[in-house]
């Protein structure tokens, strides 16, 4: 506000110190045209009354031709001066065009002067006494008539009076009487001070213009600044009531926030805390206010914390994600993540600090919780499975006898499904792994081809159980590529499962290999239904089974093609499929080869 | 050593279900001298009188768990040269790679398969250099 009242006054200080100065010279000209202009009307009239009466007594005698004529060319010259104010009036735009309209009344001026000049020159040596009285007087008239009539211009009227003095001046002195001699001296003398005169009014004239102006100027000044000032001091009151405005607003967020917000000095020491400090710390603000931040820290955590406060001191950056162990007032030690920001004065200086902190002790609970969980899923239900997995195995293996052919029918199925119990709880495994970013890869360059063949022996007996051949015709062995041989081989197995469930009984899941593009594909082509069409879109997605029924009929987790897409990109794959021609569906992977080999084919009949 | 046929296996494992498992499938399917013993902390003196070939630990036992009694095993002449294979259900990779690195000769992931149980010590015996 001071600043501001200060620059307000030099300013108005300047304005009034440059306006004389700084007037446009323009736009005096401009005004001393105008003037003239004005003039022009009383100098019209003038001229007409003079010239009526001049006429009238002169027309007597033998030089009543040259009298007409000479009142022709009063007429005429009056007439152009009449059409010049007449179109000086009309222009709109005249103050741009001074100098133009300046010259044409000089010349109206000169030549209006001239008219009587000649009269002069003319009618003064032609008349008698009495009529050369008259004449004199009206010259001497018109010669003075024309100081006020120009006396915004002297030059103007120089050049007039010129027109006037200079012919009468000749015909007086060439008279050849003494009288008219000394007279004819005279005239000039009476032009000069009459010049001189019209010089000086010049003068005050442009005086008074300039003066004119630069009031003009001043006060035009004036209003503006005061319109300025009108205009800051509102703008002062709207910023105001917006910083009130969003002040408020400010306590309300951190009022009615559910987060800790507390407001340190540059000290540490607590200067205002929340609703939500209080409720979570248990403290009243006014036993925390004055207190240093270790009062809200435990002991051991005050080394850290003196350390990023040191740090967010000398960087003024904000800090956030910092986990400290908080005691209550119960002395109960909570987790909280805390966001510090200094808030920098313009000045670059450390106003006060606001500290954000959330309560994650109920957050790192959970995720406690869900690790143990994770880990007694792992552990707990793999201990009783691998008893009721070994028991079953053994009695169906035969080595202790042939059991009954019921017995062995219903020890076969409970195989199989503690089997399904044991690949859904891998499967959630995976996925909990996947998504929490915990799944390492181990990645090695192999050959598909290998892993390929692998993976159909390891699948036969699957294969054999739903009475479906996997054929192979074999790929390029050099197509090398840089997976992790455990996780490619679960993708084989699950893309050749399900090639298996859904094909129809004796039949045949061909297996293709394909390079090209600087990539690998392995396509797995089944007979089976084909994929619905409601299907598709989340067919890769966690638990998407076309078919209940089905799945409870032939087995599967629903979760094995969601992991596959998972595996199968973390190792910069793709994974897709589409319809096969004449029936079926073909799943492929593709991953980019390690190095390259010249493309071939070997695709059984297959897209 | 493994010029000689694998015959004799020790295999400490709390748990008796899969005890009788392992037992049943060593013995009837493999035809090896198989020697359980529950309690990890008698393992060792279980292994001065039985004198197996190779033994087979479990991980999580209570009073002691698999890695520390490997580690037990190698403080004494008479057991601290003998192959040792993890048969656990911890599944994480990180976790078999910490066996291996400790000097497991290998590892047997739960639920293993009793019936190629038999055939996959064979293997582990005959890759032993």
């Amino acid at each position: 506000m001071a600043d501001f009242s200060a620059s307000t006054t030099a300013e108005l200080a300047a304005a009034t110190r440059g306006a004389s100065e700084s007037v446009d010279p323009r736009k005096v000209l401009a005004d001393r045209v105008d003037q003239l202009y004005s003039q022009l009307p009383l100098g019209i009239a003038g001229t007409i009354v003079v010239g009526t009466v001049a006429s009238y007594e002169l027309r007597q005698g033998r030089f009543q031709e040259l009298v007409a004529g000479w009142g022709m060319l009063v007429f005429l010259i009056t007439a152009a001066r009449l059409g010049l104010y007449l179109g000086y009036r009309r222009s709109a735009n005249h103050a741009a065009n001074a100098q133009q309209w300046l010259r044409w009344l000089g010349i109206g001026a000169l030549a209006s002067g001239a008219t009587w000049g000649i009269a002069a020159a003319i009618f003064f040596p032609s008349h008698a006494d009495e009529q050369q009285v008259f004449l004199a007087l009206i010259l001497t008239g018109v010669l003075s008539g024309g100081i006020p009539m120009y006396a915004a211009s002297w030059p103007m009227f120089a050049a007039y009076a010129g027109g006037i003095a200079l012919p009468f001046t000749y015909v007086l002195a060439t008279f050849g009487n003494r009288l008219f001699t000394e007279i004819a001296l005279l005239v000039p003398a009476f032009y000069a001070v009459s010049v001189g005169i019209a010089w000086r009014l010049n003068q005050v004239f442009d005086a008074g213009y300039r003066l004119r102006h630069a009031y003009g100027r001043l006060t035009e000044d004036h209003t503006s600044l005061n319109r300025r000032l009108q205009q800051q001091l509102h703008e002062l009151d709207e910023a105001r009531r917006q910083v009130d405005a969003s002040g408020r607003k400010l306590t309300l967020f951190a009022e009615r926030s559910p987060i800790a917000v507390i407001e340190f000095d540059p000290d540490a020491r607590i200067q205002q805390v929340n609703r939500a400090t209080e409720l979570l710390f248990g403290y009243t603000p006014s036993e925390l206010v004055g207190l240093t931040a270790h009062k809200l820290i435990l002991q051991k955590f005050h080394g850290e914390f003196d350390a990023s406060w040191r740090r967010i001191m000398e960087t003024r950056e904000p800090l956030s994600g910092l986990k400290l162990r908080n005691p209550r007032r119960d002395g109960i030690a909570i987790v909280c993540e805390w966001t510090v920001t200094p808030l920098v004065s313009p000045g670059g200086e450390i106003v006060s600090v606001i500290a954000q902190g959330r309560d994650i002790t109920q957050q790192l609970e959970a995720e406690r919780l869900k690790k143990e969980f994770t880990s007694t899923l792992s552990h707990e239900l793999r201990t009783p499975l691998t008893s009721i997995i070994g028991s079953l195995q053994l009695i169906n293996s035969g080595v202790l006898g042939e059991p009954d052919k019921d017995v062995s029918e219903l020890t076969m199925v409970a195989e199989r499904n503690a089997q399904r119990l044991l690949d859904l709880i891998n499967d959630i495994l995976d996925i909990e792994k996947i998504e929490s970013g915990k799944l390492s890869l181990v990645p090695e360059v192999l050959s598909l081809e290998e892993l390929v063949r692998e993976s159909l022996v390891l699948n036969r007996a699957f294969g054999e159980r739903f009475k479906v051949r996997f054929e192979f015709p074999g790929g390029p062995a050099a197509a090398r590529v840089n997976v992790d041989r455990k996780r490619i081989l679960q993708v084989l197995t699950n893309l050749l499962s399900n090639a298996a469930k859904f094909s129809p009984e004796g039949g045949t899941v061909e297996v293709s290999m394909t390079v090209g593009g600087g990539r690998v594909r392995v396509g797995v082509h089944d007979r089976g239904p084909g994929i619905p069409e409601s299907f598709r879109a989340r067919i890769f997605s966690r638990f998407a089974q076309a078919d209940s029924a089905f799945t409870r009929q032939k087995g599967g987790t629903g979760l094995g093609l969601a992991i596959c897409k998972h595996m199968v990109e973390m190792m910069e794959g793709t994974i897709g499929f589409e319809d096969r021609e004449g029936g079926g569906t073909t799943f492929w992977f593709e991953f980019p080869l390690d190095t390259p080999v010249a493309p071939a084919a070997a695709a059984p009949g297959a897209t | 050593m493994p010029a000689t046929p694998l015959t004799r296996i020790c295999y400490v494992e709390d748990d008796e279900d899969i005890q009788r498992i392992v037992r049943m499938s060593l013995e009837r399917i493999g035809k090896f001298t198989v020697e359980v013993v529950g309690d990890p902390l008698k393992a060792i003196d279980a292994m001065a009188a039985f004198k197996p070939e190779l033994v087979m630990l479990d991980w999580m036992m209570p009073g002691m768990d698999g890695p520390t009694l490997f580690r037990k095993m190698k403080e004494f002449e008479h057991t601290k040269g003998l192959p040792v294979v993890f048969i656990t259900a911890k599944a994480s990779s990180a976790e078999m790679n910490e066996l291996i690195a400790l000097g497991a000769a290998a590892t047997i992931s739960k639920p293993f398969s009793p019936k190629d149980l038999p055939d996959q010590l064979r293997r582990i015996w005959g890759e032993l250099a």
